[in-house]
């Protein structure tokens, strides 16, 4: 009797294994590489450049003053100098103003912070530099915004800057940059490359700041091809700042934005941008491509040989013409001809054309770069 | 007697591995189905358990690290700053003589991270946590010079080296192609077995072998050799077990210097994790903890730990690839998982628990049918509420080694 139950169920068990076996999902097959026939996209052509004005040079801010009087103190964020990123790009701004200003080398002076160095650590560091006499001084990056708050206040007489922040004090100089203006252009350069009509965005951490980068890039994208499908990935949520330094788990998410069928990916992820490329260049074949797009600084010449190849641009954050035109507002003594937001039409955002990846697209995406400069194209900076 | 509480009887009385292989079985089917059902192919892709193999590497050597030294009778949350070591060291060694030095490079590391504490806790009878606080943050400091002495001038960047040369991958052929083949055919259930299996066979590195083939063979030398019944002796009774002539410092020592190794090695899969190939400041994120916590969870036991680590795996896995999606068909699967609980507990007349596990089973569905995809917050920490819920219902009844935290010294039973 059990045995013959048992034989029943064994029976069942097989027979429904033989069935499931025959059928196959019709949906969801995913594009293994090569997917050259996939979806068309249909691409809206470039706004016909204002004026004739093809590739608009931005003008300088203002003229160049003689700082040769400055003493200019410079506070990098955690890295420091060789992070090939943005406190190399501010330092690059402060050694252009000691070429072109007159400012004197052994009148400024950097120091580098720590990684989860405290809050009064930063303090310390820019009281230290008020206190010596340096004025002005630049905070680099948004970590400095509450210690430059109470420092600032202590030090009436000295000018301040600070990079990637708001602080609303008279003596505080806010350099921040339009990064959904230039991730737009790089947007719109993801759309004009990819042939499977899929693109992709790796945020590092969701906050605003980040948020903006997203928002760019999605409009780009879509207003050259309204049906690009674009992947937006975070790799931690806001208040978990790891997502700016796991390499790991960066690459795991650029993995699955590229195997279901992305074929350019943009990272705003910092540290584990290193990730996304790895990703990207694992994936890529010679007869299906995949593209990666650096941020803030120009990738191709920072990350190593074999892996850079497939950087096509960079959008670029220019740090140093902030710094620069900074401290030549302080030489000339008005800081009021700053603009509020270091944006295209100042040059303060842009893209990298090293490495020759755009080259075939340069004509195209200065024109949209006219359209945002002369107010044709709005950028929003919130997704 | 009827056939259920027999069938129950007898799961009851399976070997161990048997229970484990019904486990798996169950799961596998589990993401199937959810997988056909909810069309969230990439729950059974092949390259979702690639990713989770190369998250949960770092993981499960930290646990199995966790399990050598806290088996011996001392707590070692330490295992982070012996991991950070390991990543320095795997660095340092691989950018110069390639991966397998990365390899021995991170285990020499993290062998003098436990020796230290070894040190420390055995021979000076420190507070074993305030040792691992110690150690976690001299590997911070430790690395943080030594790169800028040593990298800083290569690399030209003190958070970072030179690119490592990684290890070449391989697949058990034709096995792994045969698999890939059945998985692109997407049939139902037998293309997700094939691409869960597939994605096992295939990327490996001799890193990963390692990994897995050290669960079974710690199981082997803590539970089945001499050696092991003295070591783990000293977790439970060390007074007793040096009354019968076991040398409690020794074994002590060896054990936290395994656990050292092990942790090292967890920091040498990071530093050769295809993402990053060599060392970034701060690139361990805390995995060290995450695998102290595996092992907690997986009752002090490597089958346990290895569940715990390749859950987190997985589910990190998933969501980071396929997003709040695939993390909310995974709320499908576990609404179906809790109402075949329910049906099993109500055959065993046990009508509390299947009440509450329809209750929550309905309570998620409600949740999977009115809405789209989970938020991107709830979706990042997946990998956690999985693990932790998971293991908390599996293993209700968690057991420390008896004599774990406590101070020893020799001679104070008499």
């Amino acid at each position: 009797m059990r045995h013959r139950r048992g034989m029943a169920f064994a029976a069942a068990v097989l027979s429904s294994a033989l069935v499931l076996a025959g059928c196959a999902r019709d949906t969801g097959t995913p594009a293994a590489g090569g997917d050259a026939a996939g979806t068309e996209c249909a691409r809206n052509a470039a706004p016909a450049a204002a004026g004739g004005a093809a590739a608009p040079s931005a003008a300088p801010i203002a003229p160049n003053a003689d700082a040769s009087a400055l003493r200019v103190g410079l506070a990098f964020d955690v890295g420091g100098r060789g992070d090939q990123s943005f406190n190399d790009s501010a330092y690059a701004g402060l050694e252009r103003a000691v070429a072109e200003l007159g400012l004197v080398q052994d009148n400024t002076r950097e120091v580098a912070a720590a990684t989860g160095e405290s809050e009064d650590a930063r303090v310390s560091r820019l009281r230290q530099l008020a206190t010596e006499g340096f004025s002005p001084v630049v905070a680099v990056g948004f970590a400095y915004s509450e210690s430059l708050t109470t420092v600032a206040a202590e030090f009436p007489d000295t000018q301040f800057a600070i990079v990637d922040s708001v602080v609303d004090l008279p003596n505080v100089t806010s350099l921040t940059f339009a990064a959904e203006q230039g991730s737009f252009l790089v947007g719109a350069a993801a759309a004009m490359r990819t042939t499977s009509c899929q693109i992709g965005f790796v945020g590092g951490v969701e906050v605003p700041l980040i948020q903006a980068f997203e928002a760019g890039f999605v409009q780009g994208a879509k207003a050259v091809a309204p049906d690009v499908e674009v992947d937006v990935d975070y790799i931690s949520p806001a208040g978990d700042f790891s997502g700016f330094n796991d390499p790991a788990r960066g690459t795991e998410v650029a993995r699955g934005q590229l195997d279901s069928g992305a074929d350019v990916v943009y990272h705003a992820a910092g540290g584990s941008g290193q990730g996304v490329f790895e990703a990207v260049a694992a994936a890529t074949t010679a007869e299906a491509p995949k593209y990666a797009i650096g941020v803030d600084s120009d990738q191709f010449n920072t990350v190593a040989a074999p892996t850079n190849e497939v950087i096509m641009t960079s959008m670029l954050k220019r740090v140093d013409v902030a710094v620069f035109n900074f401290i030549n507002a302080v030489a000339a003594g008005d800081t009021s001809v700053l603009p509020q937001t270091f944006d295209l039409s100042v040059d303060g955002v842009g893209y990298s054309t090293t490495g020759g990846g755009v080259d075939d697209l340069v004509a195209d995406l200065d024109a949209y770069k006219a359209a945002i400069i002369n107010g044709d194209i709005t950028v929003s900076s919130t997704p | 007697m009827t056939t259920l509480t027999r069938a129950r009887a007898g799961f009851g009385t399976l070997p161990g591995w048997a229970r484990s292989a019904i486990v798996v079985a169950v799961g596998v089917g589990l993401l199937a189905v959810t997988a056909t059902l909810t069309g969230q192919i990439q729950l059974t892709s092949s390259g979702t358990t690639q990713a989770a193999v190369r998250l949960l590497l770092p993981i499960l050597f930290a646990a199995l690290g966790g399990l050598w030294a806290e088996r011996a009778g001392v707590i070692n949350i330490g295992l982070e700053g012996m991991m950070i070591l390991g990543t320095w060291g795997a660095a340092w060694a691989g950018y110069q003589w390639g991966p397998y030095a990365a390899v021995v490079g991170g285990l020499v590391f993290g062998v003098l991270g436990g020796l230290l504490h070894a040190v420390a806790t055995v021979s000076f009878g420190v507070n074993h946590i305030v040792s691992g606080v110690a150690i976690t943050l001299l590997g911070l400091g430790v690395t943080k010079y030594l790169s800028t002495l040593l990298f800083l001038p290569v690399s030209g960047n003190p958070r970072q080296s030179p690119r490592v040369e990684g290890f070449e991958t391989f697949s058990v052929q034709p096995l792994a192609d045969a698999l890939a083949a059945v998985e692109a055919q997407q049939r139902v259930v037998l293309s997700d077995v094939a691409g869960l299996l597939g994605g096992l066979l295939s990327g490996l590195t001799p890193l990963v072998v390692l990994g897995f083939v050290l669960v079974p063979a710690s199981y082997l030398l803590l539970w089945r050799t001499s050696f092991g019944l003295r070591l783990r002796s000293c977790g439970e009774n060390p007074v007793a077990a040096e009354s019968l002539g076991v040398q409690v410092y020794l074994y002590k020592y060896i054990a936290l210097i395994v656990s050292g190794a092990l942790a090292g090695l967890g920091g040498a899969a990071l530093t050769l994790n295809p993402g990053q190939l060599g060392y970034l400041e701060g690139q361990t994120g805390g995995r060290g903890y995450i695998g102290l916590a595996a092992m907690i969870f997986g009752n002090w036991r490597p089958g346990g730990l290895l569940a715990g680590s390749a859950l987190f795996g997985y589910v990190d896995g998933v969501q980071l690839r396929a997003g709040g999606e695939a993390v909310h068909a995974l709320l499908y699967g576990a609404s179906i998982l809790a109402v075949g609980l329910a049906v099993l507990w109500v055959l065993q007349r046990r009508w509390q628990t299947a009440a509450i596990a329809l209750v929550a089973g309905a309570a998620v569905y409600a949740v999977y049918f009115s809405t789209e995809t989970v938020p991107r917050e709830f979706a990042s920490y997946a990998p956690q509420i999985v693990t932790l819920l998971v293991l908390a219902v599996a293993s209700q009844r968690l057991r420390p080694p008896a004599a774990i935290g406590m101070e020893y010294r020799r001679g104070e039973g008499d």
